[in-house]
Formats: C-alpha cells, sequence, structure tokens
C-alpha cells in the first residue's frame, strides 16, 4: 500500500484544519495526523453532566459584519465549502466593563457598531465625539493599511506614495503603543477606558502594547462584530474536519507524530511514535512552533537563525479558565450581559503588574453564553465561563502534583468572589458543575510551553506589524510551512484559521514552481 | 473621512518610526541566543501536568490479598517510578489481552492520594456474574504480573465548590472502592469534608474493607460508616436496602450531597428514592462505572467493518452487545477508559449503518451528533456498520 503523500498536515488544530481542507480542496493527496481523539485543538467542548462546555471561543470575528457582509473569514469558510454546515449567531453587545477598584466605580456597557459605540462614549463622556470620530478613523485606515501591506512584494517609489498618502495615518502611528496615540489625540479617561477595554484580551500593558495591533482586534470586534457558533466551536472544527473528508482527504486521530524528517535541509515526511515512516513532498506543521523546533525536528536541521527568532520571543499569557454549569436561568440570578470584563484597575499599567501572580490578579473576562444563544443549556440553566490571563512566566510556578487541586480551587474561588462583587449576583449556590482549567490544563492538553494560550507575545519589536514584514526573511526548511497560533499575525482563532490558509497557498504556489521548472 | 490634520507628531520623524522597528526587530533577532531552548517538559507547569496525567502506567502487581470469598485487593506500583497523583473517586482503567480479546475495564482507586506518592496503588476486583474481566483478573493475574494502565480519570470526587459539605455516600459490591479512597483522604487530610458511608450487602461477610473503615471512624470525627445487610438481621447494623428512609435517618439537617457508587440493580432501586428527598440535581452524583450502557434492542448478528489508520477489517458484531465489546472481542485497539459513554475516548465515527443509543447514556458533543460520530462504549447495532476508530 502506497504511504506517500503531497502534504501530510501534522495537527488538526485550527490552522491544521483550514490548511487540510485547502489542499484537499485543490485536489491533493493528503494526510492529517493528529494526536488527540478529536479535530479542533483549542476550537473544542466537553460534556459534564447536562451541560456542554465551550472550550475557548467565546467569540469570533470575521463572519460579521452582523451575518449581512462577509467577512474575510467567512469568505474562507464559504470557498472551504464549510458554511453551510454552521450555524452562527451575531452579539450586538461589545463588552460590560467593571473595576472593582471602589474609587474608579467604572461600569461601562458598550455596544457593537461604530456608531452605536461613539454614542455610548459620548454618555458616558459628553463631549468625547471629535476624539472618538478620530480614533475610529485612523483604526480604520490602519487595518486597510495592513492589508495594504500584506499584499506587497517588491518595494517601488508607487508603493511608497500610496503609503503616504492612503495610508499616512496608519503609517504614523504604527510606531507608537496605545497611550501614545491616545496622548497625542488628548483623549479625556473615560474615552481611553472605553476603548482600551478590550485590552484584557491580551492581558497587557497599553503603554507598551503596538496600537495597530490591539485596534485591528479592536476593530474586528467592535465595527465588524462578533458571532459565536450556536452549538460551541466543537461544531467547526467537525465541519472542516467532515468537509476535509468529503474532498478526499485522510484524517487519522490519536496518531502522534514523532520527527518532521529532513534531508538535505528539506522536509520529506514523516515518522510516527508508533515508528511508522510516511512520506510526502511537504509537510505542514500545526503543533506549536515551540514544540516543532524542540521536538519534531533534530537539532541539527534546524537553521540558526530560525532557533534565534524562537529565542528573541517571549511567551504570551498564560490563561486560566472556570467553566461553571448553574442550577437557575440567568434571570433569575440577574446576569444580565453576555461579556463581562471585571478588572482590578482601568489602568492598564498596574494591572499588567497585578496579572502576574494570583494573590493580586482580579482580571476576568466572564462569558454567560445564554445570553448569546438561550437555549444553550436545559431550561433554568446557567452556563458561564470565567477567564483569567497571567502575564509574565512565574505565576503558576509554586504548583506541584500534590497542591495542584486546592492551588487551583483556591484562586477559582476568588474568581466567583470577584464576579459576584462585581456584578452584584450570587452564583455559587447554584454551582452544579465545574470544571477548572489552569495553564498546567493548557500544558497537558496544547503540550503550551509553560501553558502560554497566546503563543508569542506581541510587543515590542515582536509586535506583530514587524513579524508581517520580517517573517519572509532567513533560512527556513524547504517544503515545511507553519500554520497556527505561533505564526506570523499571533494567536487567536481568526489569526489561526488564516495562517492554515496561507500555508496551503504557500504549498500550492511551490509545487506550481516546482511543476514549472520541472 | 480622511483626516488632515491629524493631531500627531510630525509624519516623517512618525514614519521613520515605524519603519525603524523592523529593523529592530532583525537586531533582537541578530543578538538572541543561537541554542535551542529547552522542550516544553522544562517548565514547572508542564512537569506538574505531564506527572498527573501520563500517556500510560504499567502497573505492576506487588501483592494481591483476599477481602471477602469473592473480593481480592491488588497492590500496584508502576514501573514509571511513580503512580500518577490522583482525587479520591477516581479511577484507572487497565487493558488485558485475554484470548483474542483486547479488552479494557475502569477500576476506581481503593488506596489514598498520598499512597500514591509512594508509589502504590491500590484496586479491588469483585466476582460478578458474567464478569469476563473480572474473572480473568481473580483467577490469573498474580504477584509479579504487570498490566497495561493510564492516567487516573474520573469526576466522581468531592468538589467543595460544588457539593454540600456533608457528603452521604451509598455503596453496593465493589462500589465500596471509591469512599475507601475518600475515607483514606479524609484521614490523611488530603480531603475535607463530612463523609457518612451507608453500606450494603447482603450479608456480613460480604462487607469488604469493615476493619479498616471502622478504623477510620474510630479515629476520624469526619467519617461515619453504617452497614445495611440485605439478607441478615444482625445487632449494629441497619437492614434491607439503602433508600430515602435511611438517607435521611443519617443525613444532617442541613444541605447534604449524596454520592452513589454500585451495581446497576442497586441505582434503580436508589434513583426512585432519591427523587423522594427533593434534592437539587447538583447534590446527586452517580458514578457510572460501566453500568449506564442501557439495553440492547435486537439480538441478531451483524457485519461490521473497522477503518483503522487507511486499513479496513471485516468482524461481526452482535445487537445485543454494545460496539465497543464487538470492537473489544475482535481485538481491535480502541482507546477507552470509563466505558459509561461519559469521557469520550473511545468516539469515534459511524460511517454507515445504524446504532442504538440510549438517551441516559448519550453524553456525546451536539456535533458529534450531527457528524455521526458515537460514543461504541454505549452504542449498540442495529445493522450492518462501518466505523472509522482512528
Amino acid at each position: 500500500m502506497s504511504k506517500k503523500y503531497d502534504v501530510v498536515v501534522i495537527g488538526a488544530g485550527n490552522g491544521g484544519l483550514t490548511a487540510a481542507a485547502k489542499l484537499a480542496l485543490e485536489g491533493k493527496k493528503v494526510l492529517l495526523l493528529e494526536k488527540h481523539n478529536l479535530p479542533g485543538g483549542s476550537a473544542t467542548s466537553f460534556v459534564r453532566g447536562r451541560f456542554e462546555f465551550e472550550a475557548s471561543l467565546h467569540e469570533l470575528c470575521g463572519i460579521g459584519p452582523e451575518l449581512t457582509v462577509d467577512g474575510e473569514l467567512k469568505k474562507m469558510f464559504d470557498e472551504l465549502g464549510v458554511s453551510e454546515k454552521i450555524e452562527w449567531i451575531a452579539l450586538k453587545e461589545a463588552f460590560r466593563m467593571i473595576t472593582l477598584d471602589d474609587e474608579e466605580n467604572i461600569d461601562y456597557t458598550l455596544p457593537v457598531g461604530r456608531e452605536a459605540f461613539i454614542d455610548k462614549v459620548e454618555e458616558y463622556c459628553p463631549g468625547s465625539r471629535g476624539v472618538s470620530n478620530a480614533l475610529f478613523d485612523i483604526i480604520e485606515e490602519s487595518n486597510a493599511g495592513l492589508d495594504y501591506l500584506g499584499t506587497i512584494t517588491d518595494f517601488s517609489t508607487d508603493i511608497f506614495k500610496k503609503i503616504f498618502g492612503e495610508y499616512s495615518d496608519f503609517i504614523n502611528t504604527a510606531g507608537y503603543t496605545v497611550n501614545e496615540v491616545f496622548d497625542a489625540l488628548n483623549a479625556p479617561k473615560a474615552v481611553r477606558d472605553c476603548f482600551g477595554g478590550y485590552w484584557l484580551y491580551l492581558g497587557t500593558n497599553l503603554d507598551e502594547e503596538s496600537f495597530t495591533h490591539y485596534f485591528t482586534m479592536f476593530k474586528s470586534y467592535v465595527i465588524d462584530g462578533p458571532v459565536i457558533p450556536k452549538s460551541r466551536s466543537h461544531v467547526i472544527s467537525s465541519a472542516l474536519l467532515s468537509r476535509f473528508e468529503e474532498l478526499g482527504g485522510e484524517a487519522w486521530m490519536n496518531t502522534a507524530v514523532k520527527k518532521i524528517n529532513v534531508i538535505n535541509n528539506k522536509a520529506v515526511g514523516v515518522t510516527l511514535e508508533n515508528g511508522e515512516m510516511i512520506e510526502s513532498d511537504y509537510v505542514v506543521c500545526n503543533a506549536a512552533a515551540y514544540n516543532m523546533y524542540t521536538k519534531l525536528l533534530d537539532k541539527e536541521v534546524v537553521p540558526k537563525f530560525q532557533i534565534k527568532k524562537l529565542n528573541s520571543a517571549k511567551l504570551a499569557p498564560k490563561g486560566f479558565s472556570l467553566f461553571l454549569g448553574l442550577d437557575t436561568s440567568p434571570e433569575e440570578l440577574g446576569i444580565t450581559n453576555h461579556s463581562y470584563f471585571i478588572y482590578n484597575t482601568a489602568d492598564s499599567a498596574k494591572q499588567a503588574q497585578l496579572t502576574k501572580s494570583r494573590a493580586t490578579n482580579g482580571l476576568q473576562a466572564a462569558v454567560c453564553l445564554n445570553n448569546g444563544v438561550p437555549d444553550c443549556s436545559p431550561e433554568g440553566t446557567t452556563i458561564l465561563y470565567i477567564t483569567a490571563i497571567f502575564t509574565g512566566d512565574e505565576a503558576w510556578n509554586d504548583v506541584t502534583e500534590e497542591n495542584y487541586v486546592n492551588v487551583k480551587r483556591e484562586f477559582a474561588d476568588k474568581v466567583i468572589e470577584n464576579f459576584e462583587k462585581a456584578t452584584g449576583t450570587k452564583i455559587r449556590e447554584h454551582i452544579e458543575e465545574i470544571e477548572i482549567a489552569t495553564p498546567v490544563t493548557y500544558a497537558r492538553y496544547l503540550d503550551a510551553p509553560n501553558g502560554t494560550i497566546y503563543g508569542f507575545e506581541n510587543t515590542g519589536s515582536y509586535g506583530v506589524v514587524q513579524r508581517v514584514a520580517t517573517d519572509a526573511i532567513g533560512p527556513k526548511i524547504a517544503n515545511l510551512y507553519y500554520a497556527g497560533g505561533y505564526g506570523t499575525r499571533s494567536l487567536g482563532f481568526n489569526p489561526a484559521y488564516s495562517s492554515g490558509y496561507e500555508a496551503a497557498q504557500n504549498v500550492l504556489g511551490n509545487m506550481k514552481k516546482e511543476g514549472q521548472s520541472k | 473621512m480622511k483626516i488632515k490634520a491629524l493631531p500627531l507628531k510630525n509624519g516623517l520623524k512618525d514614519f521613520a518610526n515605524t519603519v525603524s522597528t523592523i529593523p529592530a526587530r532583525l537586531g533582537d533577532v541578530a543578538k538572541a541566543s543561537d541554542t535551542l531552548p529547552l522542550p516544553t517538559d522544562s517548565f514547572q507547569v508542564n512537569k506538574v501536568a505531564r506527572a498527573l496525567h501520563p500517556k500510560e502506567q504499567p502497573l505492576t502487581v506487588t501483592k494481591v490479598e483476599d477481602v471477602t470469598d469473592d473480593f481480592k485487593r491488588y497492590y500496584l506500583k508502576s514501573e514509571n517510578g511513580r503512580t500518577a497523583y490522583f482525587r479520591a473517586g477516581q479511577y484507572i482503567s487497565i487493558t488485558l489481552k485475554i484470548g483474542e480479546s483486547l479488552c479494557t475495564r475502569a477500576y476506581s482507586l481503593a488506596s489514598s492520594p498520598k499512597e500514591a506518592l509512594k508509589n502504590e496503588y491500590c484496586i479491588a476486583v469483585k466476582r460478578a456474574a458474567g464478569g469476563f474481566v473480572s474473572d480473568y483478573i481473580l483467577d490469573n493475574v498474580k504477584e509479579g504480573d504487570t498490566l497495561t494502565s493510564y492516567a487516573p480519570e474520573g469526576t466522581f470526587v468531592y468538589e467543595p465548590l460544588r457539593d454540600a459539605k456533608t457528603v452521604i455516600g451509598v455503596a453496593g459490591g465493589s462500589g465500596i472502592t471509591p469512599f475507601l479512597s475518600l475515607a483514606k483522604a479524609i484521614d490523611e487530610r488530603s480531603e475535607n469534608l463530612n463523609l457518612i458511608l451507608l453500606y450494603g450487602a447482603r450479608t456480613e461477610k460480604d462487607l469488604a474493607f469493615k476493619k479498616e473503615l471502622d478504623s477510620i471512624a474510630e479515629n476520624n470525627g469526619s467519617f461515619k460508616v453504617v452497614y445495611v445487610l440485605s439478607e441478615s438481621k444482625a445487632k449494629g447494623f441497619e437492614h434491607g436496602f439503602i433508600g430515602a428512609d435511611l438517607i435521611k435517618k443519617y443525613a444532617p439537617k442541613g444541605e447534604y450531597s449524596v454520592f452513589a457508587c454500585g451495581p446497576a440493580a442497586m441505582y434503580k432501586f436508589l434513583k426512585g428514592e432519591i427523587e423522594k428527598l427533593g434534592l437539587k440535581k447538583k447534590y446527586v452524583r452517580f458514578e457510572m462505572q460501566g453500568t449506564a450502557n442501557g439495553e440492547a434492542k435486537s439480538g441478531e448478528t451483524y457485519k461490521m467493518t473497522v477503518i483503522n489508520r487507511g486499513e479496513t477489517s471485516e468482524f461481526t458484531c452482535r445487537g445485543d452487545e454494545t460496539v465497543l465489546t464487538a470492537l473489544e472481542r475482535a481485538g481491535v485497539p480502541v482507546p477507552v477508559r470509563c466505558r459509561s459513554g461519559e469521557c469520550g475516548f473511545c468516539r469515534s465515527k459511524l460511517v454507515s449503518g445504524e446504532v442504538y443509543i440510549d438517551e441516559s447514556a448519550d453524553y456525546r458533543r451536539i456535533a458529534d451528533a450531527r457528524f455521526g460520530y458515537i460514543h461504541p462504549c454505549c452504542s449498540f447495532p442495529v445493522s450492518d456498520i462501518t466505523i472509522k476508530i482512528n
């Protein structure tokens, strides 16, 4: 039996699935290998009692705006033929932001949509319309500018003219941090808080966070609007896998790869953990980039430049998630919103310090799924997720096998207390099902270094603009492509899905070139 | 709308600022070390994850002990050098090759979590009618044998953020083992709750671990045990089946949780009884122990085609047995843990054909049900089937 494939894709995570589906769509013979017993990586779900909990995807952008205009991701899903297998629900509310600091006393609820957002900010901060409009203009231009930059292959005078002409605000702001741009616009505090409210999503300090990166994300949420899949993200993963199989692709679950085989600096296939060797012309790797270099490749074959690149990166924030099935409806509990951002303080520099340790971290993003998908759990029950982000590398270093359950429960207890305090609700006595995920959990399921859930950090010279501009530079292993959250556009669902698609396009482009040169 | 005069700094300087970050990026790369960083296992959280969830634990029997006439305790040590830590109430699964069959069964750990840190687990196996694997273990497994096993699993654990501070444990038959572990955990202070255990058996001589349970109860005010005999009457023992009245008799005034572990027959009776107590759903938890696989619809024999990593093989399956049983009988290696529909390890794609899944055992994800995935451990074939396991 022939074991030779055009492409082996390692990992059926989000990037692996889109890479495999695109390659199969183009008629390539593809083998998709997944070490777990189901596809999706982080985009998955699990069942406890009468609840099905989403593992990580609480909002997804790029499908809307508002399901009436096709976003970039929706276009990709259409092309791959998976859209009809997934039902989306559009969210109207961007977030409700509450701070635990009694003096700050912040409680803002902000809607999706540029005009609605500006109106609401005007309510909280009269006279802010001008600044809000200026910010949205730069945001929209930055987004267009970044897209344009991504299409450039050779620099010429015309391109510089275009950049300076059409995207000058983008170029002028791209080198600055969020707070530097706020300063330049003399943005009042309430405007900063409303526009900066999403920073939790990255667990980052707005004194350091790139304006362009932050607001590219902000745009996709606030201007385009997020959606959620009606039956958890496992439906997206299942739809992609099922489509891949319909297109003739072969997928093996419970099949771990031990090595990527490289001969003369060219990937030629993989060796499975059971020793079986599989030959292929190309390999697309969706395992974490960190693991690709440290585990899946022999030391000698990794180009020094790539090792240096890996060493120049810092690990992004680590995750903590609480999954709660409550035995009472959200109305009765008084949980009125879909998405809560609860912070110690709206001062991001202070907050970034506080998120370094369990003792001080009060930051959380809470999602009540029923306020997006009303029938997501049986009548009279509620699904509530609470996620906390940890910055730095130390916060969980004191865990041992023995103290682990108590350590995670102690922090979960505080997270519940903070949620109750911020929202004025009582949820504790209604907990029917509970699971607590920590950096140890993410280390377990994703083999994520130090339990990070966002790949590499986006700050300083490792920002997304800098990555986009430089990632093509430097020696690489031929015919080995990377797909997934540790890639150029950093981690998150959209970058992961698009990285797989891009990897497939690069493979296809190279195949074409090789075909021509033969 | 285009902003003509952006209230930022000088345009050219700002552009230069952006462009300068690109060589800065390359400069940072050039400065970085060219030695590969250590693999993920070097991080403490990754180490803990690996220690708690080893892929496999080869377990060697160090001692076999008779507990009652038909109940034996097996002391096990891991060939990995340490048995993974666990929470009282969790189970390990053991895979055995018996003739041509490859069978996996879940056994609740009967030892304490802290004993695991000294490289020791205990499980107890009871002879059961039609117990193919339990009979095999009782008659064949001896000191020095090494068994294939995996990391501890299971959600039948005490969780103070969810459960009441007092737990009424209801145990029957081999269902005593997770409670023995929990009592030991209370005793060694790795768990903090009040456990009132109602332990049912036919006669006094069928009670397992009585001495150990009594001794813990004597020394520890947080643990109490009540023996309930169904076929004999004796002083100091309750008589009959464990039902609502008996639970009420021993329950505290305030809120309490009920945890139950035992044979299917016990559950059938107990479920109705617990309903009478009017407890919130969150306060009632059953350990399914491979009992929740529903009832067969037909006794016919069907063709079963199995796809595994691109290879296809043909076997037969029977309407009165689960698809998993047919796979095990055929000697097909399938990842299996709980055998109760809950854990999802055996999740496989039903490529063609039909199966019957009892609603009570259907713990599948919504999308899995929609895209044709089944948990073979609680799916009964009702036609010829093709199943893709990997």
